[in-house]
């Protein structure tokens, strides 16, 4: 009955094949890089949605494969896959989102050197998300959560010629690390107090869920707050969101699957996977909600000012990852989950279409764009239905996932509804500004020769269009399917007027307000400008959030750094070299001894042998 | 420390010990090679009886037909084949022989410490066997007889490597 | 008696140590080496008589010592003369080609 939900193990294994395939073709098969990295998600791909279909049916229940692995004395550590219906579909979106991506990499990245090295880095990306996806327990999700970040590393600075590429990937890497310094600790202090050493998702939840008090509310807390910061790491949540932004020197098909649809959102899933020990700490659950509705507003206000189509997108990202994140905090699994369901379609359209008008301008600054709407008009229609998504305008998808969880903030939390709605506003104005600014008005100074993008690379986003259209109906207020299909239990209707009234008039409130100051000009567009250019310059430069950090921690670690240089090179490497001119000399002198005479090598070893005696003689006479 | 008991034993050791004093000390110090060689021959004779008063007499017998003999005879057709000028160059290299002096000086301060602060058991009475030779003989075909043989194929080797060595080049 | 003997024995040692170090003459110091072994055999004969337990064992010994010796010196003198032929010397000065 489950065939393919037992062969789920083969479904990573496919991108990893293109990815040794690739690895050992090298770099000439400029044309077999695309169709294999394709080829490779669509199997995926294709096996992922008939797991799913075959798990549509009523009483799917969890499968869970796992070998010895390690053997440790007494302690077995054990590996395997676990297949539930939230790791299903997270398999559908990522390879869904990976094959498009594959495909649309074909046209975008066409002309580039290293094209076949690019498919194999996309493939072995795809393969570490899959792993951690599957995972049946923390240590191997962990590793498969460094490799994603390797490969994120890899991507961002896929154009390592470009000094900014070199420096995003450094940083990408650097304080996503901090993140996951945390999670590591929150395993281990895991490893430590669970019963038998457990670490796989099965135990851990029959731990935290039974209430067996087995582990203390306060270690309870610290375990989760730890894992949470492998989360802020990877999600870019506040305060570690600083590395989102910088990623986006990577090619923009890059940050369309591995910044907007699914290596950021593992934070989101690797809290709902270990959602039972967030639920057992009321602290760690509101820090969450905390931290993702600061986020989401900070985000999205930053999001306002800047004027780079891939920041813009990448600000909106993180200010939804908070959306997702505050949504787990107030206790919405399933809130959490459908946003992030819809938001990676929604945000790889939007990133996909963005590429294309790259692709076509050249320049990723809004303002030299516009009236691109004529010129190319699958991607204008397809960016529409997008930012109509992320704004939250019915009946697109983003709409519902967003309802939902401003119904969970209406129902436990006031202030974070109001901040949601805050953000929500902020959202759909600053894609009003994007929209209006790139498609519609007077031809900017880049626009001039643009035209639409190939197939292979619109295809894909009309695919994403359909999906960001639709994808929300599996969740209406009215309709509880997809929760209960991911909880497995039938939820309650919920459904929230007020919530509902607000959400679209907000949403349809930023898009007016956007439409008159970017589209029909009623207002201003220097007015904010001329009114606080103080606040202007702190959302662009996004609160100034990297020239704090450079200040707070990156100086004095600097300072640090060159005293301790100071130290390393006069003192122990006084010390070293002491030592080599010591021995340097020792040698010269032991060569002259090396004279070749006998009677000389004889004569050191007579005297040699009398101080030995001497030596174990004297003893007597010591005390 | 020296309570000496003045026996025929102890008359011939001195003796013997003087010759043999005497002829190492020359051969360290005389000009000539060959007359080093003679001196040499004098302190193996020494060697002899002192073996001699060690009831050992069959070994005695094989010194002075071997070292006294042989050894030196060898040494003389060593110094004849490689036609000496009958001394020895001396060539000034102050600092070596006086550390090869003080060594062995230090050397002997040892072992004759150890020596003189040893007490040695009383042995039990030496049973040297009615015909030393005899008994020596015994000894040598039954408890030594896989050494012996061993010995032997050592002599012969050293025989062939000799001959080997020694031949001209050319030949 | 047995101290007088040992101690004979480490004054013929050290006088051939000092002449096998310090001698530059090849014949000199294979003599040296022949003084170094008598002295040996000097100590194996008197431990033989005025040992814990005397027996003939060390006189077989000094008897093999001997054996051992003469093979030596034969091969000694025999290398002598390989030497000489072709360095035209013996001064064990000039012997340094394993220097470096």
């Amino acid at each position: 009955m489950d065939m393919y939900t037992q062969a789920a193990w083969l479904v990573p294994l496919f991108p990893l094949a293109a990815f040794l395939l690739l690895t050992a073709l090298g770099r000439g098969f400029r044309k077999a890089g695309a169709l294999i990295g394709s080829a490779g998600a669509l199997a995926a791909f294709v096996l992922s949605l008939l797991i799913v279909v075959e798990r549509l049916g009523e009483g799917a229940v969890d499968y869970n494969n796992a070998i010895d692995w390690i053997a440790i004395g007494d302690y077995t550590l054990r590996i395997g896959f676990e297949v539930t219906n939230l790791t299903a579909m997270m398999l559908v979106v990522v390879t869904l989102v990976s094959f498009l991506v594959n495909l649309y990499s074909a046209g975008y990245m066409k002309n580039d050197e290293r094209i076949t090295v690019f498919y194999g880095y996309v493939s072995l990306f795809t393969f570490s998300m899959l792993g951690l996806v599957l995972s049946d327990n923390l240590l191997s999700l962990y590793i498969f959560w460094e490799l994603v970040g390797v490969c994120s590393f890899l991507l961002v600075g896929f154009w390592y010629t470009k000094p900014k590429a070199r420096a995003a990937a450094k940083k990408a890497f650097i304080v996503t690390r901090i993140g996951d310094a945390g999670l590591l600790l929150g395993i281990l202090l895991l490893f430590w107090y669970m019963p038998d050493h457990a670490l796989d998702f099965t135990t851990i939840q029959s731990v935290f869920d039974g209430q067996s008090g087995a582990i203390t509310t306060g270690i309870t807390t610290l375990i989760a707050l730890l894992i949470f910061l492998g989360a802020i790491g990877k999600s870019g949540q506040f305060p570690l969101h600083v590395w989102l932004p910088d990623a986006m020197e990577g090619p923009t098909p890059i940050s369309a699957l591995i910044h907007a649809a699914t290596m950021v959102a593992a934070g989101v899933f690797l809290i709902a996977r270990t959602y039972d020990i967030f639920q057992d700490s009321a602290a760690a659950m509101e820090t969450v909600a905390y931290v993702g509705g600061f986020t989401a507003i900070f985000a999205a206000t930053v999001a306002l000012a800047q004027n780079d189509i891939k920041r813009i997108l990448a600000y909106s990202t993180v200010s939804q990852l908070g959306y997702m994140m505050m949504a787990l905090g107030l206790g919405s699994l399933t809130g959490g989950v459908f946003h992030l369901f819809t938001h990676a379609f929604f945000k790889a359209l939007l990133f996909l279409g963005a590429g294309s008008v790259i692709h076509a301008v050249h320049t990723q600054n809004i303002h030299e764009m516009g009236g691109l709407a004529s010129k190319m008009r699958v991607t204008a229609w397809t960016f529409a239905v997008g930012a109509l998504a992320l704004s939250g305008i019915p009946p697109f998808s983003g709409f519902w996932s967003k309802d939902m969880i401003l119904t969970a903030a209406i129902e436990t939390n006031p202030l974070l509804f109001v901040v949601g709605l805050a953000a929500a506003f902020c959202t759909a104005l600053y894609m009003a500004r994007l929209f209006f600014l790139v498609f519609m008005g007077k031809p900017g100074s880049a626009s001039a020769d643009a035209h639409e993008a190939p197939a292979v690379m619109t295809a894909p986003l009309v695919v994403l269009a359909v999906l960001a259209a639709a994808a929300g109906f599996v969740e209406t207020p009215w309709n509880g399917w997809f929760g209960s299909w991911l909880s497995g239990e039938a939820e309650a209707a919920h459904g929230s007027g007020v919530a509902i009234v607000a959400s679209i008039a907000v949403g349809l409130l930023g898009l007016y307000v956007g439409w008159l100051i970017y589209g029909k000009g009623g207002v201003s567009r220097k007015a904010a400008a001329e009114r606080a250019p103080w606040l202007v310059k702190l959302l662009e430069n996004g609160y100034y959030a990297d020239e704090l950090y450079a200040a707070v921690i990156v100086k004095p670690i600097r300072t640090i750094g060159s005293v301790l240089m100071v130290v390393d090179e006069y003192i122990i490497g006084g010390l070293v070299r002491l030592a080599g001119i010591a021995t340097a000399y020792a040698g010269r002198t032991a060569a002259r001894l090396q004279n070749g005479q006998v009677q000389t090598y004889g004569l050191a070893a007579a005297i040699g042998f009398v101080v030995l005696v001497a030596a174990i003689v004297g003893r007597r006479f010591w005390p | 420390m020296f309570n000496i008991d003045f026996t025929g034993e102890f008359a011939a050791f001195f003796v013997f010990s003087a010759i043999m004093i005497c002829g190492a000390v020359l051969m360290i110090s005389l000009e000539k090679v060959v007359h080093m060689v003679v001196s040499m021959a004098a302190v193996f004779l020494g060697l002899a009886g002192m073996f001699v008063l060690l009831e050992a007499e069959f070994v005695a017998f094989v010194q002075v037909l071997i070292y006294a003999g042989a050894v030196s005879i060898l040494m003389i057709f060593g110094i004849m084949m490689t036609k000496h000028q009958g001394a020895e160059r001396e060539k000034a290299k102050p600092l070596h022989e006086a550390l090869a002096a003080i060594g062995a000086l230090c050397l002997f301060g040892v072992l004759f410490y150890a020596i003189r602060s040893t007490t040695f058991p009383e042995p039990a009475p030496f049973q040297a066997g009615e015909d030393n030779t005899m008994a020596i003989g015994e000894l040598l075909y039954t408890g030594y007889v896989v050494p012996f043989e061993l010995l032997s194929v050592l002599l012969t080797v050293a025989f062939i490597g000799a001959i080997v060595l020694a031949k001209k080049e050319a030949d | 008696m047995l101290p007088s003997y040992l101690t004979m024995a480490a004054i013929l040692f050290c006088i051939g140590l000092y002449g096998a170090l310090a001698k530059r003459n090849a014949v000199i110091v294979l003599l040296s080496l022949e003084l170094m072994l008598n002295a040996v055999n000097l100590n194996l004969i008197a431990f033989s008589k005025y040992g814990v337990v005397p027996s003939l064992t060390g006189q077989i010994f000094s008897l093999f010592t001997i054996t051992v010796a003469a093979a030596e010196a034969a091969i000694g003198v025999a290398i002598l003369i390989a030497l000489f032929r072709m360095r035209g010397t013996v001064n064990v000065d000039e012997f340094d080609k394993m220097r470096r």
